[in-house]
Order: C-alpha cells, then sequence, then structure tokens
C-alpha cells in the first residue's frame, strides 16, 4: 500500500521515466528489425502506458477524487439545494457536537492533578468531611502514599481598599497540593510549614488583582490577617471536585475547628476494593482513639467509603444519578435533532435524484455500473456531510465561547473550560460519517433500483403511493412531536417554576447576608448583640415593613436535621427529618408566610423554656388533627430533652428546592440558638426591595467594616433554586425550536416537491374541468393523511418518552398535561397546513395548457 | 510466421520470475530472453510486458533501477528482491502440479 501512495507523490517523475523505458524498448527492437516491424510488435503505447499507471492506482481513491469534484460541480450548480441541506447539518451537527462537549466536561472532565487514576475520594462513618483530629490520625496511620484534606465551600472576607467582599475558598491541609499534584502557573504551591499563604485562582488574580505580576510575595488581608501570596493557578485549573466550581483562593486550613474531605493518592498497583479495606481497619482504631459522641452505631469504620475522583466510577454515585441522567436525555434529545437533519438532507436528496433520473439513467444506459452511481450520489452526501460538519464545528467553537462566558446566577462560582479536543473530533467524523450513510444511502438506492428502461422513461406517474419520500415525513413528524414534547414541558416548566406559589413572598423581600470574620467573633453572645443592633437600626430605615435574621434562607441554604421525638399526647416515638431554622421575631411577617398561633418574642432566648413553631406537615404529623399550640413534644434519640413548648403553627412552603413536596420544617428562636456562626441573614420587607438595598448595605457596613456585606432583592438571591429548570428549559426549549425549525423546512420542502410534481396531474384534471376546490381537497387529504400518521405514531412515543421526564420537572407540571401535546399538535399542524397550501395554490393557479407542456 | 501459442493465464509472472532469476535484465532482454529459451515458440506480447512488470514491482517482487545496458545505453533494470524468489519458488511448483496433473489426464483419459 505505501508503495502506491509513494506514487501518488511523485506520478510526474514516474511518467517520465516511463516513457524513457519505452523508447529504449523501441530503440532495441528498431535495430533488430526495423522500426516498423518493432512499433507493429508492441502494438498502442497509449494504452500500454495506461495499463501500466493503473497497476500503481488506488483504484477507488482515484475514483473517489473524480466523484467529489464532480459532486462540488453538481452542488455548485444547485446553491439552495447545498445551502439548505449544509444548513440542516451544520445546525444538528453544531447542537450535537456542542451538547457533546459540554457532557464531556460535566461528567468526564479530568481534574488538574497527578495521576488522578490513583487518587480516590473517601468518607469514614457515613460523613462526607472529618474533624481535624481524625483526619491527623488516619494521615498518620501512613496507609496510602499521602492522605489529604480539603474543605471546598469555605468562605473568606477580603479587605481591598475600603470595602470587604466575601470570598470562595478552598481551605486545604498544608499536604494538599503535594499529594494531588496541583499544578501551579507562577509561583510556588502551599508547602507544609508555610504558614498563613494563598494561592490564587487565575480568574480571581486577573478580574480583581489586575493580573499584577509581581503579585508573588505581596499580602492580601483575609479574615483580618495577612496572608502572603504564594501562587497562581493556571487558567484551565479545574479543581477536584469538578462541575466547573472554581474557587478564588487556596488558604491552608489552620483552624482546629475545620472540617476537611479526605482524599488519598493510593500506592502504585493498589486497588480501590484493597484502599477500602485498609481505611476500615484504621478506622477500627479511630474508634479505639476517639470514640463517635453519638454511640458505636456511627462509628467510623460504619459507612466507609472509596470513591475514584474521575472517571466511570465517579458516575455511578447515587448523587451523580440525576446529573447522569440528564446529559443522557440531552444527548438523546440532540440525537433527535440530528436525525431530522439527516432526514431532511435524505429527502432533499431523494428530491434531487428524481430529478436527475434522466442523467443517472443515460448513465445507466451507457454502461455505468449500479455501484459505481450509488458510489458517486454517496459522494455527494460524503461531500455535503463534510462540509456541514465543518460549519457544525464553527458553531461549536461559537456556541462552547459563549456557553464558558456565561455568568450562571449561583452562590458558588462556577467556570465551565469547554474546549474542542481529540473526542470532539472523533466523535464528530463519527457523526459525519453516519449521517452521510443515512441521508445518502437510501435515495442512492431508490434511484438506481428501477432499471434501465424505467428510468429511461420521462415521468413519474406514481400517485399516492406508500413511498420512501412519505415514510420520511411521517418518521420526520413523529421525531419532531417527540422533540417538541420534551422542548415545551421543559418551557412550561420553567414558567411554573417562576410564577408557581413558594409559599413565601419573594417579590417584596431583601437578602442582605453578611459574613464576619471568625476570629472576631468567638462567642454566640457577640454575634447575638450585633445582629440585634443591625435589626433595630434595619427596622428605622425609610421603605422598610420588617425585618428579621434567619440561620437559613429559604431555596438558599439548607440545614436538614433528622431526629425521634414523642409528643405529650403519649405517642409512640416518631422518626423523621425536617428542615431546621433558627429565625428572630417577625421573621414570618418579613417573608409573608402566614402563620397561627403567636411569634416568637424578645423574651424567648437562651435560659427560658424551649418554644418552637411548626409548618403544618409537621404538626399534622406530630399531632395530627389536634391544634399543636399549647402542646409540647421531647427528643428522644440519645436522652429524653426537656420539653418544647409548640407556639405557632406556620403555613408550607418551598425549603430548598422548588421540585419538593410535602417537607416538614421547624423554627426556633434565633435568640436560643447556641451554635456560633459568622454568617448572618439578614431579610428585610419593603414594598419596593430594589430602593432599599443601598441604605441596607450601608447601615450593615458600618457596624463592622471587617464584615463582607451583600444585598440583593429575593428574587436574585434565589437563583440556585431556579437554575435546573431555566437550564433545562433554556437547553431543551432551544433544542425544541431547532427541531422544529428543522422539520419545518424538511417537511414544506417535501410537500412543495410532492405537489410540484402533480403540476401536469392538476393542470390535466383542472383541464377537464374538475372543480378546483375538490383538486385542493384531494391535495390537502395526501398531506394532511401524512401528518396525522406522524403525529400519531409521535403521540404515542412521546407519551411514553416524556413519562421518566417527572424527575426533572417541579411537582405541580405532570409530564402527561396534555395541555403540552395539545400545543404541539397545534404547531405542527400548522407548518404543515402552510407547506401544502402555498404550492397547491400556486398549483392551482397554473393555466393548463402549460401544465399539460410541462416536461 | 507460425502461430505462437497463447500463455496460460498467470504464466506471464513466471516467465519473468524464471529469467530474471538469473540476474538483472531491462524489460527488452526480457522479452529477448524469454523469446530465445523457448526457442521462439513463446512470445509475450510487449504490451503487456511493462504492466506486469509495474504490477510486480507494487507487489514487491521485484525492484527497478537505472543502469547502463550493453551497448551504452540507460536502461531500467529489473532484479528480483527475496520476495519475489520465494514468489517464483511457489509458482514453480504450482505450475508444476497443474503440468503433471495435465498430463495425468492426458495420458489416462
Amino acid at each position: 500500500m505505501w508503495r502506491k501512495l509513494s506514487y501518488l507523490f511523485r506520478r510526474k517523475r514516474f511518467n517520465g521515466e516511463l516513457d524513457d523505458e519505452i523508447r529504449f524498448h523501441l530503440e532495441m527492437a528498431a535495430q533488430e528489425r526495423g522500426e516498423a516491424a518493432a512499433r507493429r510488435e508492441f502494438g498502442s503505447v497509449v494504452r500500454m502506458r495506461e495499463d501500466t499507471r493503473s497497476a500503481w492506482q488506488v483504484r477507488w481513491l482515484v475514483d473517489l477524487g473524480s466523484d467529489l469534484r464532480y459532486a462540488l460541480r453538481a452542488l455548485r450548480r444547485n446553491p439552495g439545494f447545498a445551502a439548505a441541506a449544509i444548513f440542516s447539518l451544520a445546525l444538528g451537527i453544531g447542537a450535537n457536537t456542542t451538547i457533546f462537549s459540554l457532557t464531556m466536561e460535566f461528567l468526564f472532565s479530568q481534574p488538574s492533578c497527578r495521576n488522578p487514576e490513583t487518587l480516590a475520594h473517601m468518607e469514614i462513618g457515613g460523613n462526607s468531611h472529618a474533624h481535624m483530629p481524625h483526619y491527623r490520625f488516619l494521615r498518620d496511620a501512613h496507609i496510602f502514599e499521602g492522605l489529604a484534606g480539603s474543605f471546598e465551600e469555605a468562605e473568606s472576607n477580603w479587605r481591598f481598599g475600603n470595602d470587604t467582599y466575601r470570598l470562595h475558598t478552598m481551605r486545604v491541609t498544608e499536604n494538599f497540593f503535594r499529594v494531588v499534584g496541583v499544578p501551579v502557573a507562577m509561583g510556588r504551591p502551599i508547602e507544609p510549614g508555610d504558614g498563613d499563604v494563598v494561592v490564587l485562582s487565575d480568574r480571581f488574580w486577573k478580574a480583581r488583582l489586575a493580573s499584577d505580576p509581581n503579585i508573588i510575595g505581596k499580602a492580601l488581608i483575609i479574615d483580618g490577617r495577612p496572608y502572603r501570596v504564594s501562587g497562581v493557578l493556571p487558567h484551565n485549573h479545574r479543581t477536584v471536585l469538578g462541575f466547573g466550581f472554581s474557587p478564588d483562593l487556596y488558604i491552608p486550613a489552620s483552624r482546629e475547628s475545620d472540617v476537611v474531605a479526605l482524599i488519598a493518592r493510593l500506592p502504585e498497583g493498589m486497588s480501590f476494593q484493597a484502599a477500602h479495606a485498609r481505611l476500615v481497619a484504621a478506622c477500627k482504631q479511630l474508634d479505639k482513639a476517639y470514640p463517635n459522641e453519638w454511640g458505636p452505631k456511627y462509628a467510623w469504620s460504619n459507612n466507609v467509603e472509596v470513591v475514584p475522583v474521575a472517571g466511570l466510577d465517579r458516575l455511578k454515585q447515587l448523587s451523580m444519578i440525576p446529573f447522569t441522567a440528564f446529559f443522557g436525555m440531552l444527548m438523546i434529545v440532540v440525537g433527535l435533532v440530528l436525525m431530522i437533519a439527516c432526514v431532511n438532507v435524505s429527502s432533499l436528496l431523494l428530491a434531487r435524484a428524481s430529478a436527475r433520473r434522466q442523467e443517472l439513467a443515460i448513465r445507466l444506459a451507457i454502461g455505468a455500473g449500479r455501484g459505481r452511481i450509488v458510489r458517486q450520489l454517496l459522494a455527494e452526501s460524503l461531500l455535503l456531510a463534510l462540509l456541514g460538519t465543518c460549519a457544525g464545528l464553527l458553531l461549536n467553537i461559537w456556541l462552547s465561547g459563549v456557553m464558558n462566558r456565561v455568568q450562571l446566577p449561583l452562590p458558588i462560582p462556577l467556570q465551565l473550560l469547554i474546549q474542542p479536543d481529540w473526542r470532539l473530533l472523533l466523535y464528530s467524523t463519527v457523526v459525519a460519517a453516519i449521517s452521510a450513510l443515512v441521508a445518502g444511502l437510501m435515495p442512492a438506492l431508490k434511484a438506481t433500483r428501477e432499471g434501465v428502461s424505467a428510468a429511461l422513461k420521462l415521468t413519474e406517474r406514481q400517485v399516492g403511493r406508500w413511498t420512501l419520500r412519505n415514510a420520511l415525513v411521517v418518521g420526520q413528524l413523529a421525531v419532531s412531536v417527540v422533540l417538541l414534547t420534551t422542548g415545551f414541558l421543559f418551557v412550561r416548566n420553567m414558567t411554573k417554576s417562576m410564577t408557581m406559589s413558594l409559599g413565601f413572598d419573594s417579590q417584596h423581600t431583601v437578602w442582605a447576608h453578611m459574613r464576619l470574620v471568625p476570629e472576631k467573633y468567638t462567642a454566640t453572645a457577640q454575634t447575638q448583640a450585633l445582629a440585634g443592633s443591625a435589626l433595630s437600626e434595619l427596622r428605622t430605615l425609610p421603605g422598610v415593613e420588617a425585618a428579621s435574621i434567619a440561620s437559613v434562607v429559604p431555596l438558599n441554604n439548607n440545614d436538614v436535621q433528622g431526629s425521634t421525638i414523642r409528643t405529650d399526647l403519649g405517642s409512640d416515638d416518631i422518626g423523621l427529618g425536617y428542615h431546621d431554622n433558627f429565625v428572630a421575631p417577625d421573621y414570618f411577617r418579613t417573608m409573608g408566610i402566614p402563620l397561627s398561633g403567636r411569634d416568637f418574642l424578645p423574651s424567648d432566648r437562651n435560659g427560658v423554656p424551649e418554644v418552637a413553631i411548626l409548618n403544618e406537615n409537621l404538626a399534622h404529623r406530630l399531632f395530627g388533627n389536634q391544634n399543636p399550640v399549647g402542646h409540647t413534644f421531647r427528643y428522644t434519640e440519645t436522652r429524653i430533652s426537656d420539653p418544647v413548648t409548640v407556639i405557632g403553627v406556620a403555613k408550607n412552603s418551598k425549603y430548598f428546592t422548588l421540585g419538593e413536596e410535602n417537607q416538614f420544617a421547624m423554627y426556633w428562636p434565633y435568640l436560643q440558638m447556641d451554635r456560633p456562626t459568622v454568617d448572618l441573614h439578614f431579610l428585610v420587607r419593603a414594598a419596593r426591595p430594589r430602593d432599599v438595598l443601598k441604605e441596607v448595605a450601608q447601615t450593615l457596613g458600618r457596624l463592622d467594616t471587617s464584615a463582607a456585606v451583600e444585598v440583593k432583592p429575593m428574587r436574585d438571591a434565589m437563583g440556585f433554586a431556579f437554575l435546573p429548570s431555566r437550564v433545562g428549559a433554556a437547553l431543551l426549549g432551544s433544542m425544541g425550536l431547532l427541531g422544529l425549525a428543522l422539520a419545518s423546512i424538511g417537511l414544506y420542502g417535501v410537500l412543495a416537491y410532492s405537489v410540484a410534481r402533480r403540476t401536469r396531474e392538476i393542470g390535466l384534471r383542472v383541464a377537464l374541468g374538475a372543480d378546483r376546490a375538490a383538486v385542493l381537497r384531494m391535495v390537502a387529504r395526501e398531506s394532511f393523511g401524512l401528518l396525522a400518521i406522524g403525529l400519531a405514531i409521535g403521540l404515542g412515543i412521546s407519551i411514553f418518552a416524556t413519562k421518566p421526564l417527572a424527575m426533572f420537572l417541579v411537582p405541580e407540571l405532570s409530564p402527561t398535561d396534555p395541555a403540552t401535546f395539545l400545543t404541539v399538535v397545534a404547531v405542527l399542524g400548522t407548518v404543515a397546513f402552510a407547506a401544502t397550501l402555498g404550492p397547491a395554490l400556486r398549483a392551482l393557479r397554473v393555466d393548463p395548457m402549460v401544465a399539460l407542456r410541462y416536461e | 510466421m507460425t502461430p505462437t501459442p497463447e500463455l496460460l493465464p498467470g504464466t506471464l509472472y513466471l516467465l519473468i520470475l524464471r529469467t530474471l532469476a538469473r540476474g538483472p535484465l531491462h524489460g527488452y532482454a526480457i522479452a529477448k530472453r524469454i523469446k530465445e529459451s523457448s526457442d521462439a515458440a513463446l512470445e509475450i506480447e510487449e504490451g503487456s510486458l511493462y504492466p506486469a512488470l509495474n504490477r510486480m514491482l507494487v507487489k514487491g517482487w521485484l525492484t527497478a533501477e537505472w543502469g547502463i545496458s550493453d551497448n551504452n545505453r540507460k536502461a531500467r533494470f529489473y532484479n528480483l528482491t527475496p520476495a519475489g524468489k520465494k514468489q517464483l519458488e511457489q509458482e514453480t511448483r504450482d505450475f508444476d502440479r497443474l503440468i503433471e496433473a495435465i498430463q495425468l489426464v492426458m495420458r489416462t483419459a
């Protein structure tokens, strides 16, 4: 083979040599037998030269070359057809590759670290994080090559000029960079014994420090203390956590109160099972040294997990299933879009092949093989696929750029690093090859099946028969119904989640967050005092109707507790999980949550008997149909607690996600909170929230200049809760629209073509005196027959295909809601109607004489 | 001119390989040598000689290089490669078996 290939590159020289050789042969022969005899015996020089050359040629390659050249000429002759086909494929492949890139980035991106395949996340005692003494105990057991820890949800206050900003911080053990092997772009990573140092993310360094080239060694004031900048991460840094999570800084986890998620570097060749066994053994030692305060049921050696940081194994975790399912569904949806695009190209090619029957017939008649003609038609679709893929890849690069820049309204910083890579190239090549085959093979076979004599006949008289083209229309309709139903369902889901009742008033509330420097507020009393003076100042601001503070803001944070409870009705112990929230007086008024019974009072503080407010669900679960106000309950989990008096019942609302249903919730007085906290969530009620933002921020900022203050209307602060429905609606809604656009183009093209094909027949009927309306009905009957079959198949599939989508939808919306299906049917019906009516009217207007002479 | 017997299909390669087994030759000399050694009974069609030589080059049985002929002219000399020698042995064996078989049929039938 390589000999033949090398021939391709030195064809010229080869031909010269061959001529030399022939000349030499003829001269030698002429010397012996005379010139004429020599020439006669040698035969045709030209023929021999052809034969010799063909010995060297890769036949199909040369044929392919000429086929492609021919195809290019044919496409250039028909720019409208070429544009429609390439446009369809570009959209289909562009959408496909973009979703593919997105999926790859989300599910399979490699974290920035050395040998991710020997890194594993570890959980002990069912806890995602471990306390420092426990971490140190396991690290010093030396059961792995290295054991590091990180806390990814940390925050810190950065004092810059006269302002304090809250930063998203990764708190890591001092050996973290060494164990995980995270590369830095500038300076050096955090090393053991470094003290107060910080490694910056590229984004933070560029956006907040103006890419200061001399930043290494300078100090940043973080949580009131100077931290020396030791290094800057590269721009393409991906955290071990993945999902585009990108914190601003890495700083050492130096507090004894820190908790860290464990990450271990396994020795070369150690399996994850072996690592698990070793960790369990070490945890048994840990149980002896530090017994769990909750009792033996919660021993560290129970519920030990070892999970690889990357690859397929990570996706097998339970918590990953919704992500994987969502992306799986996306891939299916874009696959359907591509299918529609392919069918478009296929029917365009089919229509063209019919138009070119004569050309093909002539070629068949003068002896071209059927295989040869099929190959030539395939070359045409291959060329289309190639051009479509190139255009699609350009679209992909542009879309990825847009997606990388998009800033999602999230409480945590996400940064996607979608970039085209070899997997994408491979994927799009495969997609292009398949689409070329699908789009090309059927029309090519169809065009050559009928043989020479049938093909040479000029006209096509088959009418109303079940043709390949009709099958394509029906298939396309069915697929678009599925696609539209899915897309429309997600759009409805978004509007539903934006408009549905959350159970609290998000329109007239301001979310004000104040993060204190932990080192300055070591006692709960200090924080409570600050919160108290902040509230009394906030309540005096003009425009403010009410103000309160809560440990948890609904749809923002979450605090789920599990416990067993016994009521004074003499009930058994009831085990349940509920949302916990410590709230100050006026919380329910501020949030607009209806309350029966009494609100908390400033007198509900530490040292007086405990009181609580339940939500309706929990009240019903604990006390049945009795009014719980005035009744008491006790905790019975570890020991029997003092009785807690129920003073009120609050209406049910959404607590953490829009998708949740029938949640239990319990409210406690803020002044009875005994946990130290540095996150103060103030809530302010105002008729026009945007008007009071500035005053609220200034008021809070004046109280402590080292605190980081952020103030937003409640609606903006709930971005995280709305994210799934928004992302779903954006992605699937646009896919549905894309599918509809493609299917409309295809439908219109095919129906218009099939009506145009019957121009002669229509002319004949009109000439013979047929009623125009009757003709119109006849044409419409065919189109709407196809439409009805396509819709019926599509709806049938949709009803089953959308069932599993319920997991992505808010409970208020059912996937089988008939409104969705009706809308889809109406939209597609309108498109089909327009596609039929236009060409049919045009055909009717044609003068019968012209129509009869047609062709 | 006495009609020359038609070559059995596939024997052209065998004849060329056998002729080149004694050493490198140029195209004209190959044709001449075959004609002479068969007492002019076999005459290969010159028009098919060069395509055959080139196919054999592609198959790797031969190599070709430019040299000087007996009459001091530039000519292209063909030479057997080890693969070509192996092919010659193989084809010789096959050919012998074929001839034996044909003779057997001729004698007994």
